[in-house]
């Protein structure tokens, strides 16, 4: 067992670049804990993030970190969990790195089940670039590139990622700190892919009712509505309000976990190497055979 | 006696050309022949025109060949689509199924026609022989064997194995087939009777093809993790590996596009395994900017690129040498990133093990390029003892290394910095796309950011050592000179023995590194060689074109080239050795 490691112990030296004021404060403070309370050491755990503000995120850990590129976070973080299954992997990145420039993985992600812990801090808006429209940004919104206000509709993360068939989806905001803290340490010890949509607001861009103090009188937790979060329809339901209502918790938990990828991907390779095991140096034994 | 025989044969998909090819390839290696097989398709999924061409002989076979000996036509409008691929001179044979008419009256240019054409009942024979026209192809193979002395028990044992899993009767009408191809040969003899000269040595010979070599190699080198995406003409690796990799405790990922193949690959390689990643053209254009990061991160990696005709879906199921731009130079930003090249299925598995090991060595992404033709071809080998390869491994940091403050990018003479991974402890540390300092933390520092540069360029200083990388021939004072590369070098060998034969004065150089260029080997090849030749099958040609960059290539050194599908023969090397010679006297 490891010695008690405490929240500090997962907090890096470098200073982040945020704004003051931003979200993303309250989600690494979170996540200090969160880890602490899950108490794996530092080089156990592996974090990897895209491209973005929230993408700087490894960097203020302990952990080992990849900041890799913009959108392939979680490709990148499949290929870290399935080299070694042992790891806590944990993947970080904003809403444009996860559901515009990176959408494409996420189906993929979670249908295959990797046991990858997803955290998106979800500004709707793009802010490391100074202001422009995200996918999340809600309709009508006036930024630098849609000085008019926006003609597209929002994706909505939480409905999509529970229609994909994600195991464990929620969402927090840095409005409710022991919340927050709860929701990333649940989903970090759920066995499969878990998201959470976090509400991280950017103090610099992002619209008024967007900010903390909105958020402190705008959230519900799931909990109070009675939802229970087994039921996916249900939560499939309330995610609908995603833009509408600041609903906080788990909506969806999967009560039978099926395997994960990689726990398959072990079995078969048990399956193939009974018996002794394969020398590398007789690969092309084989090919005597074909001759002929 | 006939010391080398070229047989080319077309069909329609599902008319089993390609089988019947295979059948023959493993009857003459069975038999000690050295033999090469290559397959060319249309790009059709089932169905459209389909050819192989085998090239048999008791020498070294090194490359498909030029004018085919026998041309097959199963019906002519599938022939004409492989034109210059499967070309007829004055000495060529056609064999064509009787029912699809005589041969069109362009089928050769003027004076270039063949020797002799044969109408063939291919159809009715099986249909008589075996009950079922299907067997047509079998009964080619006994015309064959019947012609040119190809043993039919080495042929029957192709077909005993062919149709092992599909049943005794399927074998016994293949059996009926192959005896009627032989009867009709003895009952319609060759205007000019030639035998194929038995091998020095009927020892049996090995057969691979090039994408499972590649596979093999990657196992023997210590491959753990392959992602990918699958890609015409590189599938195979995918498919191999898949199927192997879980036996040695590895994993492939088939992912949803060419970048998260890539991603998981530097991802895995990150997490500390040997990572690869497999692919074409296509898919190296999206892998770029991931290539890049694993440039910055200092991450092993390696990339096959099986070139294929381009741009964009360009010519899918052929050949082509038009990707070495892309693999040296596609990046933004100052990045040099080893291009390895194999030339044929034998040296796939030195190059790619070399791959690896300068991945690993140098913490960087390696391409190998291979290309259609090595990639999808099967040739004869004789067996490989795997243990004069080395296989290398990353630096990791030592325990002292990591209790004393690690840092993962330290400065060294080398450049090359112990590597540390997710799990051992003390190594921690950020990767990232970002320029970064020593330890690896974000930086904007125009300083830092040059030293890094210099300090990833001077890791690969090292290459430009690398003779060993290179296959040189010939008297070194030869005043002419013959480069090529990939599927191309096969034929400049083989051209390259011809013009020695004439009295040419001529020495052969084969880069299987092509990128970083080893200036020192090409100025001392050079310095000699003022005139001749750069072989390669691309319209830009490419390899000239980066060796003008960074060596003086003498103005009487030009460049050979051409687009691909249209591989070069040895008689038209030589014929231009030949012109530059005279220049040599001028």
């Amino acid at each position: 067992m490891n010695a008690f490691l405490a929240p500090n112990d997962y907090k890096s030296p470098l200073k982040p670049i945020w704004c003051p004021g931003c979200g993303d404060y309250g989600v690494v403070q979170a996540l200090y804990r969160a880890l602490s309370a899950i108490g794996r050491p530092p080089h156990e755990i592996a974090f990897i993030s895209g491209i973005g503000c929230s993408s700087r995120i490894p960097g203020y850990t302990t952990a080992y970190g990849f900041n890799t590129v913009h959108g392939r976070a979680l490709p990148i973080a499949q290929g870290v969990k399935l080299a070694n299954p042992d790891l806590l992997v944990v993947v970080a990145g904003g809403d444009g790195d996860g559901f515009s420039i990176g959408g494409g993985h996420v189906p993929h992600a979670i249908r295959r089940n990797v046991d990858l812990t997803y955290l998106v801090m979800d500004n709707q808006v793009y802010g490391l670039t100074k202001g422009q429209l995200s996918p999340t940004s809600p309709r009508g919104l006036k930024t630098v590139t849609s000085p008019m206000g926006s003609l597209e509709q929002p994706i909505n993360p939480l409905l999509t990622v529970l229609a994909y068939g994600a195991g464990f989806v929620a969402q927090a905001t840095p409005a409710d700190m022991p919340g927050m803290t709860a929701l990333i340490e649940e989903a970090l010890r759920y066995p499969g892919f878990s998201f959470v949509n976090i509400q991280s607001p950017c103090v610099t861009f992002g619209e008024e009712e967007q900010q903390l103090r909105a958020h402190k009188t705008r959230m519900k937790s799931l909990a109070s509505l009675g939802h229970d979060p087994t039921n996916q329809l249900a939560a499939l339901d309330l995610a609908r309000a995603y833009g509408t209502e600041l609903y906080t918790g788990v909506f969806y938990r999967n009560p039978d976990p099926p395997p994960t990828y990689e726990a398959l991907v072990r079995q078969r390779q048990a399956e193939l190497q009974r018996g002794e095991p394969r020398s590398r140096a007789r690969v092309l034994d084989g090919l005597s055979s074909r001759g002929g | 006696m006939l010391e080398d025989l070229v047989v080319g044969m077309v069909g329609s998909g599902g008319d089993g050309v390609v089988s019947a090819g295979e059948s023959l390839l493993a009857a003459v290696a069975s038999q000690g022949f050295h033999a090469l097989m290559t397959k060319s398709f249309g790009s059709q999924i089932r169905g459209g025109e389909s050819s192989c061409r085998v090239r048999i002989s008791g020498r070294k076979v090194l490359n498909p060949g030029g004018v085919l000996d026998v041309a097959v036509a199963l019906n002519w409008e599938d022939f004409r689509r492989f034109g210059a691929e499967l070309p007829l001179g004055p000495d060529t044979v056609v064999i064509h199924e009787a029912k699809a008419g005589p041969p069109p009256a362009d089928l050769a240019p003027p004076g270039h026609g063949p020797r002799q054409v044969l109408a063939v009942p291919l159809g009715e024979l099986a249909k008589s022989a075996a009950g079922t026209d299907r067997a047509k192809t079998t009964v080619v193979l006994g015309i064959l064997s019947g012609w040119f002395g190809i043993p039919p028990e080495a042929l029957d044992r192709a077909l005993q194995k062919k149709f092992a899993q599909k049943g005794e009767g399927l074998l016994e009408a293949n059996r009926k087939a192959l005896a009627a191809g032989i009867a009709h040969a003895r009952a319609h003899p060759l205007d000019a009777p030639r035998v194929l000269a038995p091998p020095p040595s009927s020892t049996p010979k090995l057969l691979c093809d090039g994408n499972e070599m590649c596979a093999s190699a990657a196992i023997f080198a210590g491959c753990e993790f392959f992602g990918g995406y699958p890609i015409t003409p590189s599938t195979e690796v995918m498919q191999i590996l898949s199927r192997e990799l879980p036996k040695y405790g590895g994993v492939v990922l088939q992912a949803e596009d060419e970048i998260s193949g890539v991603g998981a690959a530097v991802g895995a390689s990150f997490a500390g395994k040997k990572s690869m990643t497999a692919t074409s053209g296509p898919g190296m254009s999206l892998k770029t900017e991931v290539l890049g990061l694993a440039s910055i991160a200092e991450l092993p990696l390696v990339l096959v690129d099986v070139q294929r005709g381009g741009p964009s879906t360009g010519l899918p199921t052929k050949p082509e040498q038009a990707d070495l731009f892309q693999a040296a130079f596609s990046a933004h930003g100052d990045v040099l990133r080893p291009v390895l090249a194999p030339t044929g299925v034998e040296d796939t598995f030195r190059l790619t093990v070399e791959a690896f090991n300068l991945a690993e060595r140098y913490q960087t992404p390696v391409v190998l390029l291979s290309d259609q033709e090595i990639a999808q071809r099967k040739e004869t080998l004789e067996p490989i003892d795997v243990s004069r390869f080395e296989v290398l491994h990353r630096l990791v940091p030592t325990p002292e290394q990591l209790a004393e403050g690690y840092q993962r990018f330290a400065e060294t003479p080398s450049g090359v910095s112990p590597l540390s991974h997710p799990g051992m402890p003390g190594g921690n540390y950020l990767a990232a796309g970002i320029e970064h300092d020593v330890r690896g933390a974000p930086t904007a520092s125009g300083a830092v950011h040059a030293s890094m540069n210099a300090k990833r360029f001077r890791k690969l200083g090292a290459l430009q050592e690398r003779a060993d990388l290179f296959e040189r021939e010939g008297p070194r004072d030869a005043p002419l000179g013959l480069v090529s590369w990939g599927s191309s070098a096969g034929v400049a060998r083989e051209a390259f023995a011809l013009a020695r034969a004439r009295g040419l004065p001529v020495q052969l150089l084969v880069p299987h590194l092509l990128y970083p260029v080893a200036e020192p080997v090409y100025r001392e090849f050079f310095a000699s060689a003022r005139r001749g030749l750069v072989l390669e099958l691309s319209h830009q040609g490419q390899l000239y074109r980066v060796l003008r960059m960074f060596v003086d290539v003498p103005p009487g050194v030009t460049s050979f080239a051409r687009s691909g599908a249209q591989p070069f023969h040895a008689d038209e090397v030589v014929e231009r050795l030949q012109q530059q010679a005279e220049g040599l006297v001028r």
